[in-house]
């Protein structure tokens, strides 16, 4: 092997294999620098709410001029089938609100502070990712579960409190308030106890139990139309064109972010695939630079490549030089690549997490093995094209 | 192998020509392993052409070469490469030396390949063709004589049924061929092989079993 490199390494040119290897570095880099980053920020898009599914919308029917004149804004049993029915769609549960008067007031140890009129909601209980144990209404202990919109907390922390010179509340305060909630309605009024049980982001609502709901609409609103306005729609991917073009067609709104996070992880996943197209085409490029040299090395050192083959050497044998450089420089370009995106993960990680502190730390491993496909690949085509060459030389 | 078979061959590009005679082409001829042939040629008869017919470098021919009754057309590469490097040894007419290697290396880049030979015998040999001090010289810097010699010791650092030598000694002077050739026979008595010599005038001497003329 020392004397046929000896032999064969003549006519390598320093400088093609320079080019070749900074041009094929930066590919690399690119590529996996992108993917890597993609898979990194991602998790920063879909983050769970914590108390709901992972990929679900908000629907409701858009409010149009004519709806204030009594025209329904609630989704008839055909409609929610219809809905049922589309590919995108994987669950659809209904929004149920309360058809009574409720007033709600907060008090610590008994005092009322403050209070307000309000409303509830429930959606069917295997939407809402609590443990059902707490998730529950028992009448014979009626106490309430909720969960408010975190931006309540933010109006009456940042707007309300602050002009009124009340206490601020964070969220495990409020959790220790008792709330006395008082329900009127069909000739009837009930007080029970509330607690907050936590704070969604996202959704719109001050959320109860379904069979909370349940019981006390027949309680103190029977026979009342029961029509959702809202429907919460469990759904494969956020981010599928059809939704939108559905949700047009038939006049819906999507009332949440998680579409807007569909829509920004679609985005990042377009941005980070052009990058990684350019990474590739670079890659693809140097490549073909790299291809191009072992072409014209192969075609300077064909004589000496002939001797060779009529003295006994195999075809396989004559190629195997040529075959380890090309693989020991695509190698060394990917182990190179893959150090970089380690100095630069690091670096770009530690802005992140200074942004967003509970964001994972991924995996490298994916990015690793990507690497190793793509120089997989390369040696491949490498490995066959430099042994067709040289089986064009055997046949001349 | 045992027998080399020429049925009735002719290089493409004397076909249709009228004048062709000659103990070779279009003719059968038999080489057996054991025996000593020659063959005589004038200049562009097509000698080196049967050499590469032979080797399995050039197909330009019609008719049909057989080894041990087997059509070498239908020889696979493996096969070709098994046969050139256990079975027929040619020492080139241009030699198809490696100028930028040493004379040792030259012969060292096919022993390597068949592991032969000891380094001592190459040594030997290098020594009783004159060239003990040529041996870490470049072979570009040497004489076509010198590179003859050096041609011809790896020709004989493999295993070969037939050892094939295109015009060895046009280069040569005597002395040196005569030590050429003792080595050489010494190789293919040990091999029990035959031998396939050409010559445009001087030739080998010899005990030639049979010589054609092209």
């Amino acid at each position: 092997m020392r004397l046929l490199w000896k032999l064969l390494r003549r006519h390598v040119s320093p400088a093609q294999l320079g080019g070749f290897f900074a041009a094929n570095l930066l590919g690399m880099l690119i590529v996996l620098l992108s993917f890597q980053f993609y898979r990194d920020v991602r998790p920063l898009f879909g983050r769970e709410d914590g108390f709901l599914k992972a990929d679900y919308l908000i629907l409701s029917k858009r409010i149009s001029a004519t709806g204030l004149w009594g025209e329904t804004s609630g989704f008839s049993a055909q409609e929610i089938d219809d809905l049922q029915r589309q590919p995108f769609c994987r669950r659809v549960g209904a929004f149920t609100a309360s058809q009574y008067r409720v007033s709600c007031s907060l008090g610590l140890q008994g005092i009322a502070s403050f209070g307000t009129e309000m409303f509830f909601e429930s959606v069917p209980d295997d939407f809402v990712d609590v443990d059902l144990s707490r998730w529950t209404f028992n009448e014979s202990d009626p106490m309430v579960p909720i969960i408010l919109p975190r931006s309540y907390l933010a109006i009456y922390n940042f707007g309300f409190a602050q002009s009124q010179s009340l206490p601020k509340l964070s969220e495990g305060v409020v959790g220790m308030i008792d709330l006395g909630i008082q329900l009127r309605g069909a000739g009837r009024e009930e007080r029970l106890k509330g607690r907050v049980i936590g704070f969604s982001s996202r959704l719109n609502t001050i959320l109860v139990p379904e069979n909370f709901i349940r019981w006390s609409n027949e309680r103190f609103a029977p026979g009342s139309d029961n029509t959702p306005s809202r429907l919460i729609v469990e759904v494969g991917n956020p981010a599928d064109d059809a939704i939108v073009s559905y949700m047009d067609e038939h006049g819906y709104e999507l009332e949440d972010d998680k579409l807007d996070a569909g829509r920004t992880t679609y985005f990042l996943r377009i941005v980070a695939g052009i990058v990684m197209a350019v990474g590739l085409l670079i890659s693809l490029l140097s490549f073909y630079i790299l291809m191009l040299s072992i072409y014209l090395l192969v075609q300077k050192n064909a004589q000496k490549l002939h001797n060779l083959l009529l003295i006994g050497y195999s075809p396989a044998r004559v190629a195997r030089p040529y075959q380890l450089l090309t693989i020991g420089a695509n190698a060394l370009v990917l182990i190179m690549a893959l150090a970089g995106l380690c100095i630069l993960r690091h670096y770009y990680m530690e802005r992140l997490w200074a942004m967003f502190p509970q964001m994972p730390d991924g995996s490298l491993w994916p990015s690793v093995v990507l690497g190793l496909a793509l120089f997989a690949v390369v040696v491949m085509v490498n490995v066959v094209v430099v042994y067709r060459r040289v089986m064009k030389i055997w046949n001349s | 192998m045992k027998e080399i078979v020429l049925d009735r061959i002719l290089p493409c590009v004397f076909a249709g020509r009228e004048d062709i005679s000659g103990d070779i082409w279009h003719q059968k001829v038999v080489l057996e392993r054991g025996r000593v042939f020659l063959v005589e040629a004038a200049s562009g008869t097509g000698k080196s052409s049967l050499c590469g017919f032979l080797m399995g470098y050039r197909r330009d021919y019609e008719g049909s070469i057989l080894y041990d009754g087997r059509d070498v057309r239908t020889f696979r590469t493996d096969e070709w490469v098994e046969m050139r490097r256990s079975h027929l040894s040619l020492l080139f007419q241009e030699l198809r030396l490696f100028p930028e290697l040493t004379a040792m290396e030259n012969v060292e880049i096919k022993n390597q390949l068949t592991h032969h030979k000891t380094k001592q015998r190459i040594r030997e040999w290098f020594d009783a063709l004159g060239l003990a001090d040529k041996m870490d010289a470049r072979v570009g810097q040497m004489s076509f004589g010198q590179q003859q010699r050096v041609a011809m010791i790896r020709a004989l650092v493999q295993p070969f049924d037939f050892l094939m030598a295109d015009e060895p000694v046009s280069h040569l002077d005597e002395r040196n061929a005569d030590a050429m050739r003792d080595i050489m026979m010494e190789e293919v008595r040990r091999q029990g092989a035959g031998v396939v010599i050409t010559s445009i005038g001087r030739r080998m001497d010899l005990c030639y079993d049979q010589t054609f003329c092209l």
